[in-house]
């Protein structure tokens, strides 16, 4: 197949909403890392900033939407355009709610900076934090490079991460149980830990959606799941 | 209930085939213009034909009520039946086939006479009423299902020419349904019309499509999308992909189709 359409002004304004996902994408890493940074070394300053900083995200999602308006009402985007368009958009909602995320983890660090601090769950917290934020750049990788294989894997990584989240939960369910003082600083970052997990959640839509964009189907089989409240596969 | 049931259940479902065609090839003289077309049409639904000029659309869809016969270079190979008859059969009239295979044209062509004898014209000559008005009800019900009848119902004995292009449009598709057809044949019936009456012509093919097996070939891709229900993509005098249509335009599964609808290639 021809790359390139034959009017390329179609081809200028798909690369325009890429490059604006790719920009959305790149807003988001940075801010989970630096509110995992914020978090780890209590700079109040730095998660300021993070928090400032979602403005921008919202911003491009908005931008995202109008443009693929756009492209839809002028371009009338056929087989594999009108998928991208369509992933394109689901895409920057998800990586909107992912700043959210690293958003609400920089507000929780301002509160857990004036509380004493549990290093070992702290340490857990890094490691999925790092987790995450590998599974979120492939998923942006994947739809960069059209690998449909990337996303499957992203998909069935986001695993690793639950389990992750699962072990932590019962780390700081611990430390409460052990010591009603604790029961403060441990929730916060028991809801940073589920933060942290939910972005894992959307970096798997985003794979999903590469999937979609590139093979014209949504994968169908389920994803194994554990739950830690739940138990396993999410029965009450 | 599943998604894909939910699915299933908004789709038209189509039992019956109208139309079957078969290894069908034609060639106008040295060039072979169609090779190797398969096709199964269904009966009630739209069946679009899209592709590049040159592609053998309006070839192929001219096989299917015989008009290649006029063209003296034309051969046409394999087998097209019609409710399980062969249309090339040495005993089918091909004047009769064409009384039940109507057809309707890029440039509306009314005969120079009034609206009435317009619509009366096929009736007459096929002898399909013995008064006056059985004949008057079969004018007004053409008209009526061609969405016309409103519009000329008081001036039936002007001439056809003098109305709109779309408007003559509606005209030469009620002299079409005039002679009861099973089958429509429309080449690229809106391409001389603007867009008002284009939907009006589109709206009428989605009510035509209750009695009739419409065929159309169009050089709209937006139109094929609006209209039809299965998709046939021709690309070299080859049916390249032939589907549903909201399979063919949100994900086709050969490279030639997917080039053609995104715009990709001439």
């Amino acid at each position: 197949m021809a790359n390139e359409h034959i009017l390329r002004a179609f081809d200028r304004d798909l690369e325009a909403v890429q490059a604006m996902i790719m920009r959305m994408g790149g807003l988001v890493e940075t801010a989970l890392a630096e509110a995992g940074r914020a978090l780890e070394t209590r700079d109040e300053v730095l998660a300021d900033q993070v928090r400032a900083g979602d403005a921008a995200i919202d911003a491009l999602e908005e931008l995202v939407n109008a443009e693929c308006a756009r492209l839809i009402a002028l371009r009338a985007p056929m087989g594999p355009d009108l998928r991208m368009v369509l992933s394109v958009m689901k895409i920057a909602s998800n990586l909107e709610r992912c700043g959210d995320y690293a958003k609400n983890l920089a507000k929780r660090t301002k509160i857990l900076a004036d509380l004493a601090p549990l290093p070992e769950a702290a340490g857990s917290l890094k490691r999925m934090s790092k987790q995450v934020s590998l599974l979120l750049k492939d998923a942006l990788d994947a739809f960069i490079a059209r690998d449909a294989g990337l996303a499957a894997e992203v998909r069935l990584r986001d695993h690793e991460v639950d389990q992750m989240y699962n072990a932590i939960f019962r780390e700081l369910l611990t430390h409460m149980l052990e010591d009603s003082r604790k029961i403060t600083p441990a929730m916060q970052l028991h809801f940073i830990a589920k933060n942290i997990e939910r972005v894992g959640d959307h970096a798997t839509t985003i794979a999903e959606q590469v999937i979609y964009m590139t093979t014209g189907q949504l994968p169908g089989d389920a994803r194994p799941k554990v739950d830690a409240v739940l138990g396993s596969g999410g029965q009450a | 209930m599943t998604m894909n049931d939910m699915r299933m259940e908004s789709r038209v479902q189509n039992a019956v085939n109208k139309i079957e065609a078969r290894k069908v090839q034609v060639y106008y003289g040295e060039n072979h213009a169609i090779k190797d077309v398969d096709v199964v049409i269904p009966d009630k639904a739209v069946t679009a034909f899209i592709g590049p000029s040159g592609c053998g659309k309006s070839t192929f869809l001219r096989c299917l009520n015989r008009m290649n016969d006029t063209i003296s270079v034309c051969r046409v190979e394999g087998l097209i039946q019609l409710d399980g008859e062969n249309i090339y059969d040495k005993r089918v009239d091909p004047v009769q086939l064409r009384a039940k295979v109507g057809m309707v044209f890029q440039k509306p062509n009314p005969f120079p006479k009034s609206i009435y004898d317009n619509v009366a014209y096929g009736p007459r000559i096929h002898g399909l009423s013995r008064t006056k008005a059985e004949l008057d009800e079969i004018v007004e019900s053409s008209l009526r299902k061609a969405a016309l009848w409103n519009e000329v119902k008081d001036r039936l004995h002007a001439p056809g020419t003098g109305l709109s292009g779309g408007q003559q449009q509606r005209l030469c598709i009620a002299r079409a349904i005039a002679t009861s057809p099973e089958v429509l044949l429309m080449d690229e019936p809106c391409s001389a019309l603007d867009p008002i009456a284009t939907a009006q012509v589109e709206e009428l093919i989605d009510e035509l499509r209750s009695a009739f097996s419409v065929v159309i070939v169009t050089h709209s891709m937006q139109q094929a999308a609006r209209v039809s229900q299965h998709t046939a993509f021709f690309h070299l005098g080859h049916l390249v992909e032939y589907g549903e249509t909201g399979q063919i335009f949100t994900n086709p599964q050969d490279p030639r189709t997917e080039s053609y609808i995104t715009g990709r290639i001439g």
